[in-house]
């Protein structure tokens, strides 16, 4: 247990470490500017903060994610736990049963995900309004797809997918099975889907964005809620240990 | 079918090594590996299931243009690529039919359905 409290620790060190800045533990969520430096510092953030309320979750439960989250991918069919208690794990992680939460996006997905897991109680905590960050977080996260879909229609993306699909498939009969990367790479260009897609995709991506403003909107706001909590958890994690680690003989 | 289903136990001993397959309950919550990508061969995680810790530039064929529900129990951290973006064609060609986070999973799609070729674990979508 103090393993993982002091990984925890570290990775929320790391994570305003890579922010660039001196984060003063007392009331950084709020104050620190350095929190917005970049998207990928925010992410590291937010992770760290949902990988400590996730195993505190579990650790309540007997259980932690830790075997494979530190396994190299490779490692952790082979190295992690067994069956039986990989579902535990699943259950107290991601939640059992039916799912409560879905949202059927405009490429005719519908997305689920449980409440009752780990998972879903630290985005409780972070983000605060975890139906609305579902909703958000899915739709925000498929605008490409969704834009993706639209290009379908376009009669030059049509004619140079049909070029692609001909041309990965001229030397290896019907279908091969596994073509070179470099194979469908030279097919992306020679096909001509590489200069379709650079062209018509960035304005159907402002037309789809332009589309969703609202989940945009929320999205924005509700991370900006967890980075603030993010935050605040950091300092509320630190300040006690400092203290500690001040009190403590040498 | 016959030859369908040689495939599927040939394809078994080929992801015993770099990834996973085995016959998912339709019933309940999807059973995914954690840490793995799940794609089933029926909808409602039901028939064999592939599972994935890393990328697949071209899933195998007893998979591939046939996949019918998919599920992401990525674990999170700092640093970790933990959302899985499923495309159409091989080596992340054609269009991105869906991105899941960790802990999403979706049981059915009529338009996506017997789709999916590939996949690639990503920082984000």
């Amino acid at each position: 247990m103090r393993l993982l409290r002091a990984l925890a620790v570290a990775l929320f060190v790391l994570a305003l470490s890579a922010l660039g800045g001196c984060a003063t533990p007392t009331g950084a969520g709020r104050d620190a500017p350095a929190l917005h430096r970049t998207e990928r510092a925010r992410d590291d953030l937010i992770k760290a903060a949902q990988q400590v309320l996730v195993e505190r979750c579990l650790a309540g439960r007997g259980l932690s994610s830790k075997a494979d989250a530190d396994a190299d991918a490779g490692e952790r069919r082979e190295g992690g736990r067994d069956d039986a208690a990989d579902r535990r794990l699943q259950g107290a992680l991601f939640g059992r049963g039916r799912t409560e939460l879905s949202v059927t996006l405009a490429t005719g997905y519908t997305v689920r995900a449980h409440t009752d897991g780990c998972l879903a109680a630290a985005q409780r905590e972070l983000y605060g309004d975890e139906r609305r960050w579902f909703r958000a977080e899915v739709v925000v996260n498929n605008l490409r797809a969704e834009a993706r879909l639209r290009l379908k229609d376009d009669p030059d993306h049509r004619a140079a997918h049909g070029r692609w699909l001909h041309c990965v498939t001229l030397d290896h009969g019907p279908r091969p099975e596994r073509p070179a990367p470099a194979v469908v790479a030279r097919c992306d260009r020679e096909s001509g889907l590489d200069e379709v897609r650079a062209r018509l995709e960035p304005a159907l991506l402002n037309q789809v964005r332009a589309e969703r403003r609202d989940q945009l909107t929320t999205y924005r706001q509700l991370r900006t809620r967890a980075l603030h909590r993010a935050a605040d958890l950091y300092a509320e994690r630190t300040v006690p240990e400092n203290r500690e680690k001040g009190s403590t003989p040498s | 079918m016959i030859i369908k289903r040689f495939a599927v136990s040939a394809a078994a001993a080929v992801l015993a090594l770099s990834g996973g397959l085995a016959l998912a309950s339709p019933a309940g919550a999807a059973s995914c590996p954690s840490g793995e990508f799940c794609v089933w061969e029926n909808a409602n995680f039901g028939g064999q299931r592939a599972n994935w810790s890393g990328d697949d530039g071209w899933w195998e064929s007893w998979i591939a243009d046939t996949d019918s529900s998919w599920a992401n129990h990525g674990i999170s951290g700092p640093g970790i690529k933990d959302h899985v973006r499923v495309y159409e064609d091989a080596y992340r060609g054609g269009d991105m039919t869906i991105c899941l986070s960790p802990g999403q999973e979706v049981g059915y799609n009529g338009v996506a359905n017997d789709r999916g070729d590939s996949h690639t674990w990503a920082m984000n979508c």
